[in-house]
C-alpha cells in the first residue's frame, strides 16, 4: 500500500519536474534539452560539483526529517524555517562567543542548535497542549518572528560582528565540522544526517515512543482511549521535530557558511515540506527525496549560469509539487482544536 | 500644536495606507476560513494581484484593466486552492504553502520573461492619488458589505453552515462543496485587491517579495479578529497603526524588528486564548468527504 503510493507519487513529481521544466524552460526560449542538461550537468559533472549536491541534500534532509517526525504525530509544523534559522543562529553565537578546545567545540555548537531549534518547536507544542491553539497557525507566525528575532539579537544585544553587520564573527577552526570531500563544502554533517534517518526510521517503527507517536498521529481518539497522553506525545513531537530542524541549521553555520548570517536559509525549511511529502514521511525514502531536491537545487543555479533558464523555475516546481501531495496522508487527526 | 496635530494626522494617514492591503487580504481570508477552508495562500494571492495587474497595466496603459486582470489572477489561484481542498479533500495547509511558494516563484519567473530583467518590473500606468483613494475608501465599504452578507442573507448563512458543520448543511440541502469553492474565489477577489493596492496605488510598479509577509499578518488579523469581517478589519488597522508608528518609534528606540513582530505575537497571544475567548468556525480547515 505504502509503497505503491510512493510510486505513484514519485510519477506525479517526474511529471512536474519535467513537464513544468520543459514548458518553463519553452518560454524562456531554451531547448529543454539544453536546459536539464545544464541542470544535470551542473549536479553531477563534477567532483566538486556532486559535493554541492549532497551539501544541499544535508540542508534540506534535517529539516524534512524534522518535519516528517512532527507530521507523523499529526502535527503540521511548517515552523521547520524558523527552527533552522534559530538552531543556526544558537551554532554560530555560540561557537564564536566561547571558543572551547577540538573536541568540545562541535559538539556544544551543534547541541546549542538543536536546543535553541527544539525549545522553539516546544513553545507551538505547548501552546496546542496546553491551551489547544492551532499548530499550524502558531508555527507559520513564529517562522516570520524566528526572522525578526535574530536579526534583532545579531544585530543587536548580542551583536558580535561589529556594528550593523547582519552575521555573528566567525566561527574557531575547532569549531567547525571536519570535510568529508577534501576541496568541498561537504562535511561530516552529511553522515550524521544519514545516521539519522536511520535512527528515526528505528524510532518511529520500533520503540514504544514511536509507536505512541503514530498512534496519536493516525488515530487519535483510539490513542486516547489507550492511554496515551495526547497532549505529551504533542509536546515531545514539537519538540524533537524543531531540535532536528535546529540541528540542520547549525549544520549549515558550522559546516557551510562558518557563522551565522540572517540569509543563511534560501527557504530550506519549506522546500524541505516537499521533501517530505515526497519521501512519504518515511526517513529512508525521505533521503532519497532530499537528494532529488539536492539535484534541483543545486543544478539549478548552472542552469541559470549555463542555460539562461531562471531558477525560480526549480522553486516553481517545488511549489507545484507540494500542491499536488498535499493529499497524502492527510492525518485524521486534523483539528482537534 | 499645530505640528503635533500634523505629525498626529500624518500616522493616521500612514496607518490606512499601511492597513488597506491587510484589510483586503484579512477580508478574504474571514470568507474562506467562515466557509470551512484555511487559505494559507493569502501571501500568493496577494501576489498574483500585485504582479498581474503592473504586468497588464503596462501592456495596455490602463491601471483599470490592470486591477481586473490582478483580480482575475488572484480569482485563479484561489481557485486551484478550492478545487484541490473541496473535491480533492487535500490538507489545505499544506496546499496553501505549495501555492505561495510557487506564485512568488511564478512573479519572479514572469519578471525576467516579461521585462527581462530579475528582481522589479518596469514602473507602470498607475492610480494616482484619486484612484487610491477610492481604493481605501473601498476596503472598508468591503468590510460593511461582507459583515452584512455572511450575517443577513441567504448565502452568508450557507457560507457559516459549511464551516460549522457541513454534513449538516448537506443534510438541509445545501451544496457544501460548492458553498465552499465559490466562498474561496470570491475571498481571493477580494484579497487580490490588496495586491492591486499595493502595486498599482501605493507603488507603480511589480518588485519581488513587495508583499513582505502581509498574507501572513492578515492571517493574524482573521484571527485576533475573530473569524469576523469587522474585527478582521478592526485587528488590520491595529497592525497598519504599529506599521506607521514604527518610523518614529525606532527613532525613539525601540528596535524596528519588535514592532513587525507585533501582529504574529499578537495572534499567538490570541492563539492561545490570552484574549478573551476564541473561536475558530468548528469545521474550519477540515476536508469534508460526502459519505
Amino acid at each position: 500500500m505504502r509503497s505503491s503510493r510512493t510510486v505513484r507519487d514519485l510519477i506525479v513529481v517526474l511529471v512536474l519536474v519535467f513537464g513544468v521544466g520543459s514548458i518553463a524552460m519553452l518560454l524562456a526560449h531554451v531547448s529543454p534539452v539544453v536546459g536539464f542538461g545544464a541542470l544535470f550537468d551542473g549536479a553531477f559533472g563534477t567532483r566538486s560539483e556532486l559535493a554541492e549536491t549532497l551539501v544541499q541534500t544535508t540542508s534540506l534532509l534535517f529539516p524534512a526529517l524534522g518535519i516528517a517526525v512532527a507530521f507523523r504525530a499529526g502535527l503540521f509544523n511548517i515552523g521547520a524555517e524558523g527552527q533552522l534559522i534559530l538552531g543556526g543562529f544558537a551554532a554560530g553565537w555560540l561557537g564564536a562567543q566561547f571558543p572551547l578546545p577540538g573536541y568540545f567545540a562541535v559538539p556544544m555548537v551543534l547541541l546549542g542548535g538543536a536546543l535553541a531549534g527544539g525549545a522553539w518547536g516546544a513553545i507551538p507544542g505547548f501552546l496546542r497542549a496546553r491551551f489547544g491553539a492551532n499548530e499550524v497557525i502558531a508555527t507559520l507566525m513564529l517562522n516570520v518572528v524566528a526572522v525578526l528575532l535574530t536579526t534583532y539579537l545579531v544585530t543587536g544585544p548580542l551583536q558580535q560582528g561589529g556594528a550593523g553587520a547582519s552575521e555573528t564573527a566567525a566561527l574557531p577552526k575547532a569549531a567547525q565540522l571536519p570535510d568529508l570531500i577534501s576541496d568541498s563544502r561537504l562535511t561530516w554533517a552529511f553522515i550524521i544526517a544519514l545516521v539519522l534517518a536511520f535512527a528515526l526510521r528505528w524510532l518511529l517503527q520500533r520503540t514504544v515512543f514511536g509507536y505512541e507517536l503514530r498512534a496519536a498521529g493516525e488515530a487519535p481518539e483510539a490513542a486516547k482511549r489507550a492511554g496515551i497522553d495526547l497532549g505529551r506525545t504533542a509536546l515531545l513531537a514539537m519538540a524533537m521535530s524543531g531540535a532536528i530542524a535546529g540541528l540542520g541549521g547549525a549544520t549549515v553555520v558550522t559546516g557551510v557558511l562558518h557563522r551565522f548570517n540572517t540569509g543563511l536559509s534560501p527557504g530550506y525549511g519549506f522546500i524541505a515540506i516537499a521533501v517530505a511529502l515526497v519521501g512519504n514521511l518515511d526517513p529512508l525514502w525521505i533521503i532519497v527525496a532530499a537528494f532529488a531536491f539536492g539535484v534541483l537545487q543545486s543544478g539549478g543555479i548552472a542552469m541559470q549560469a549555463e542555460a539562461g533558464v531562471p531558477r525560480e523555475v526549480v522553486s516553481l516546481i517545488t511549489g507545484l509539487v507540494i500542491i499536488a501531495l498535499a493529499g497524502r496522508r492527510v492525518v485524521a487527526s486534523r483539528r482537534s482544536t | 500644536m499645530n505640528a503635533t496635530l500634523a505629525a498626529v494626522l500624518a500616522v493616521l494617514g500612514l496607518t490606512l495606507v499601511k492597513a488597506t492591503p491587510l484589510i483586503y487580504a484579512a477580508l478574504g481570508g474571514v470568507l474562506s476560513e467562515r466557509s470551512g477552508v484555511v487559505n494559507i495562500g493569502l501571501e500568493g494571492i496577494l501576489i498574483a494581484g500585485a504582479f498581474t495587474s503592473v504586468v497588464v497595466s503596462g501592456a495596455t496603459g490602463s491601471p483599470l484593466l490592470g486591477a481586473f486582470a490582478g483580480i482575475l489572477a488572484g480569482m485563479l489561484l484561489a481557485a486551484i486552492l478550492a478545487f484541490v481542498s473541496t473535491r480533492l479533500a487535500v490538507d489545505q495547509i499544506v496546499a496553501g504553502t505549495g501555492l505561495n511558494i510557487a506564485a512568488l516563484a511564478a512573479a519572479a519567473f514572469g519578471l525576467v520573461l516579461v521585462y527581462h530583467q530579475p528582481g522589479a518590473s518596469h514602473e507602470v500606468p498607475a492610480f494616482g492619488r484619486t484612484g487610491e483613494t477610492v481604493l481605501i475608501v473601498l476596503a472598508f465599504v468591503a468590510a460593511a458589505a461582507l459583515h452584512l452578507v455572511l450575517t443577513r442573507t441567504p448565502w452568508g448563512l450557507r457560507v457559516r453552515a459549511c464551516g460549522e458543520d457541513p454534513s449538516a448543511a448537506e443534510s438541509a440541502g445545501i451544496d457544501a462543496l460548492k458553498t465552499r469553492f465559490w466562498a474561496v474565489v470570491v475571498g481571493g477577489a477580494i484579497c487580490s485587491l490588496g495586491g492591486v493596492y499595493l502595486s498599482l496605488a501605493e507603488l507603480d510598479l511589480y518588485s519581488d517579495g513587495m508583499t513582505a509577509g502581509r498574507g501572513f499578518i492578515a492571517l493574524a488579523a482573521v484571527i485576533f479578529g475573530r473569524w469576523t469581517p469587522l474585527g478582521a478589519t478592526g485587528a488590520a488597522l491595529f497592525f497598519g497603526f504599529f506599521a506607521a508608528l514604527q518610523y518614529s518609534l525606532q527613532r525613539a528606540g525601540v528596535p524596528s524588528e519588535l514592532m513587525q513582530a507585533l501582529p504574529y505575537l499578537a495572534a499567538l497571544v490570541a492563539l492561545a486564548g490570552f484574549a478573551g475567548r476564541v473561536r475558530a468556525p468548528a469545521a474550519d480547515g477540515v476536508p469534508y468527504v460526502r459519505q
